[in-house]
């Protein structure tokens, strides 16, 4: 059942925990922050080492044959120490994609390079006015004599600055409202010509770029999984990549909650600590309480993800609306109950409350989950159990 | 016997023992109570089954069967629409014995529990001591082998029908409030004993107050030592609070929530399944829903690997019926209208004439009336808050 760890995913907690508590301060992550990559490349290498990146890659993609409970218990420790390493972007999403449909060529050279934490990538995959459906494309690839030529923006490419290649999804097909029938994925190396970056910072520490392609030539090889069909595989990725930011939210929000008991104890007002307030009391049980339903969701998310369970994808739909509210509660109250001081950037608290938000609206909003859920229940209960 | 084979078995049994009378009584229970003579002879079959108490120990008349196949049969009984039986016997008071009686309490007691020939009823809460329990004030003084009882208990659901209550009353007055209460079993046909009759909101009776008017008790009735009663009410209190398993219910009212969804229509001329706002806010309580599904079976597996679960059990206890009211909230949104119709007479078992309005409907108003109570009963949601800031977050 998936309330219980082996002995391996409880080490695994347990040294990614220790690790970050002794060597991921915040002060050294808000230093990080100012650097022009917005981490610490130093930070990365350790993770690498660790085996962190390879945890989740396949044994014969020379991997640890991790699965999603390893992506939960690694990005739960990220979320509580607010890791600044693009472990998503990179690992989660482009290693995701790459390990899952790109061509021999491309994953000989670039896919041991991922694991090693020696190359980095970055998924484009959204465009303005769009933003909320994946599934909105209107960047081109043309066939041609020995591949495709693309054309087109993207927007908000989460760690393109540092990426050395990106993976991209154009439209091959006749566009169809609401589905992902025509669009297909590239790999794309940071030097093609043709590929030009707007480089920014985002609220939450990170960096991100606008993507602009002109006449980007590619080769056949460049395809990553089916013409046409690219989400199949970009449908699996996107979920385990749910599933990694709502593990960190919920790491995110546990570290929220200790700081804020924390705080109202210390903090005297009206002669007494804030905490013996019976309306404080009560509203840090009812994060409390957000965060262990939401906890309940998450570990029964991975499990069923990792054992291919028929309702997995209404969970992972579940989740993230779940976490799109719990993410607002508790980090809306955290700052609410440390006053003014949580307001600051000089102060944790604020930099976990942007985090969430971010991570409440990233792949979707609580809205669009919820409709999602809805949709998969009703599909489920006319399927033939 | 795999859990599949089991859940057979419990099904056969129930499509063979479970006469119509008895399953109305079930589909139309507005509150944890359903009606009180077929509850009763419900009670009677498991009992001739040997399944009236599944969670007791097997030596005292339990089934001796796994914390999994209890889950499965509490489902099954719960989906067929069985009657719940009354908890203040079987799940409160029995357990409780078992831990603290003595040999000739529990020689004496448990077998007339599990046949239904003692009907019991919990006195605790009195007028004014709610969550408050400790500040109780009903008196009992020592008077050569008896005890003599003055004062009140209210909130005694369906006392009305019972002939046995346990009690918590005051013998010292010295020390912590808690520190002088004891806890006593007490017959209702006592000289002196009165109940009081309280409607509730729907209109139906289900609480009563309890008068002690010089009662007298023997001492023997005494559970656990004199002044000692407090420990021995706070372990059923947990029993009261951890042995409920939300989920069933709460797939109940999804279940009844669509069968209204699929068959009213909503303002704009569709069902009320295809209105996306009513979607939207069915799809929010349900993912609270599945995340407290989820949460009991972390506390079951805490049970299980012989933990303690602790808080997580008051945690329970709040979601589950905050969730379940927001469920009733939607019911009487889409049933609307409907809900306005007064009619206990079609709410009986046994009633035959024609009843107003959709059969989805006939309990929605009872139902949303009945359930603010829950988080009221069995520690307030204020005092499980409590209980959790304390607890848990050590505030």
């Amino acid at each position: 059942m998936f309330i219980e760890y082996s002995e391996e995913q409880n080490m695994l907690r347990d040294s990614a925990e220790r690790y970050l508590r002794d060597n991921y301060s915040f002060d050294s992550r808000q230093a990080a922050v100012k650097q022009a990559s917005g981490f610490d490349a130093d930070q990365w290498q350790t993770f690498a080492e660790l085996g962190w990146l390879a945890m989740t890659f396949k044994e014969e993609s020379d991997g640890l044959g991790g699965g999603a409970l390893e992506t939960m218990i690694l990005c739960e420790q990220f979320g509580k120490y607010l890791v600044l390493e693009p472990y998503l972007e990179s690992v989660v999403l482009v290693g995701g994609l790459v390990e899952a449909g790109a061509q021999p060529a491309i994953k000989e050279q670039y896919l041991a390079g991922l694991i090693a934490g020696e190359l980095q990538g970055a998924f484009g995959y959204l465009e303005e006015g769009g933003v909320a459906d994946p599934t909105y494309v209107q960047a081109t690839a043309e066939s041609s004599a020995d591949g495709f030529v693309l054309n087109g923006k993207k927007t908000v490419v989460l760690n393109g600055p540092e990426a050395d290649c990106f993976v991209i999804s154009a439209r091959t097909g006749a566009a169809e409202k609401g589905s992902s029938s025509g669009i297909s994925l590239f790999f794309v190396s940071k030097d093609a010509p043709g590929l030009s970056l707007t480089n920014y910072k985002t609220y939450d520490g990170r960096s991100a770029s606008e993507l602009q392609l002109e006449n980007v030539a590619v080769t056949s090889e460049a395809l990553v999984g089916e013409l046409n069909n690219g989400f199949a595989i970009a449908t699996p990725v996107f979920s385990r990549a749910m599933l990694a930011v709502c593990a960190e939210a919920v790491g995110a929000m546990d570290a929220l909650l200790t700081a804020t008991v924390d705080y109202t104890k210390q903090r005297k007002q009206f002669g007494q600590s804030i905490s013996g307030f019976q309306v404080l009391r009560h509203r840090m049980v009812d994060m409390f309480m957000e965060i262990e339903l939401t906890r309940s969701l998450l570990m029964a998310t991975a499990w069923k993800l990792d054992n291919n369970a028929a309702d997995a994808e209404q969970c992972v739909a579940a989740l993230k609306a779940k976490v799109g509210k719990a993410g607002r509660y508790v980090s809306h109250n955290a700052v609410q109950l440390h006053g003014g001081i949580g307001t600051t950037d000089e102060f944790s608290v604020g930099h976990y409350f942007k985090r969430l938000a971010v991570i409440g609206v990233m792949f979707g909003s609580r809205d669009s989950h919820l409709s999602r859920y809805s949709q998969l229940s009703t599909q489920l209960s006319v399927e033939p159990s | 016997m795999t859990d599949n084979v089991f859940r057979t078995d419990v099904r056969a049994f129930l499509a063979e023992s479970l006469t119509p009378e008895i399953k109305r009584a079930g589909e139309l229970m507005t509150s944890v109570f359903a009606d009180f003579d077929a509850t009763m002879d419900w009670h009677k079959t498991l009992y001739a089954k040997g399944w009236v108490a599944p969670d007791w120990p097997q030596e005292h008349g339990g089934t001796g069967w796994t914390l999994g196949q209890r889950y499965i049969f509490q489902e099954e009984c719960k989906l067929a629409n069985a009657p719940a039986l009354f908890a203040m016997g079987l799940q409160m008071l029995g357990p409780m014995l078992i831990r603290y009686g003595t040999a000739e309490q529990k020689a004496y007691y448990l077998p007339r529990m599990l046949s239904g020939e003692d009907v019991w009823c919990q006195g605790y809460s009195e007028p004014g001591a709610g969550s408050d329990l400790a500040s109780l004030m009903t008196a009992a003084v020592r008077d050569g082998d008896d005890y003599i009882i003055n004062g009140s208990k209210i909130w005694t659901s369906y006392a009305q029908h019972s002939n046995k209550i346990f009690c918590l009353v005051r013998t010292s007055k010295e020390g912590k409030p808690q520190a002088g209460i004891s806890f006593i079993l007490v017959d209702m046909d006592a000289k002196g004993l009165s109940v009081e009759p309280i409607v509730g909101l729907d209109g139906a009776v289900e609480q009563c107050q309890v008068y002690f008017d010089d009662v007298r008790v023997p001492a023997a009735n005494l559970v656990g030592a004199e002044n000692q009663g407090w420990d021995v009410a706070k372990s059923l209190l947990e029993f009261e609070r951890g042995g409920h398993n939300f989920t069933i219910d709460h797939k109940k009212q999804m279940a009844k929530i669509d069968r209204q969804a699929s068959t009213q229509l909503s303002a704009d001329g569709c069902l009320w399944k295809d209105n996306p706002v009513f979607e939207a806010k069915l799809a929010d309580v349900a993912v609270d829903a599945l995340a407290l599904e989820f949460t009991e079976l972390r506390m079951k597996g805490a049970f299980e690997a012989g933990g303690n679960p602790g808080a997580l059990s008051s945690l329970i206890k709040v979601m589950g019926t905050e969730i379940g009211q927001r469920f009733n909230e939607l019911s009487v949104e889409m049933m609307a209208e409907h809900t306005f119709v007064k009619q206990l007479d079609a709410l009986l078992p046994g009633f035959e004439g024609e009843a107003i309005g959709p059969s989805c409907g006939l309990t929605t108003m009872a139902e949303y009336i009945n359930n603010r109570a829950a988080t009221i009963y069995g520690g307030s949601a204020e005092i499980q808050r409590d209980i959790i800031a304390k607890r848990v977050l050590h505030l």
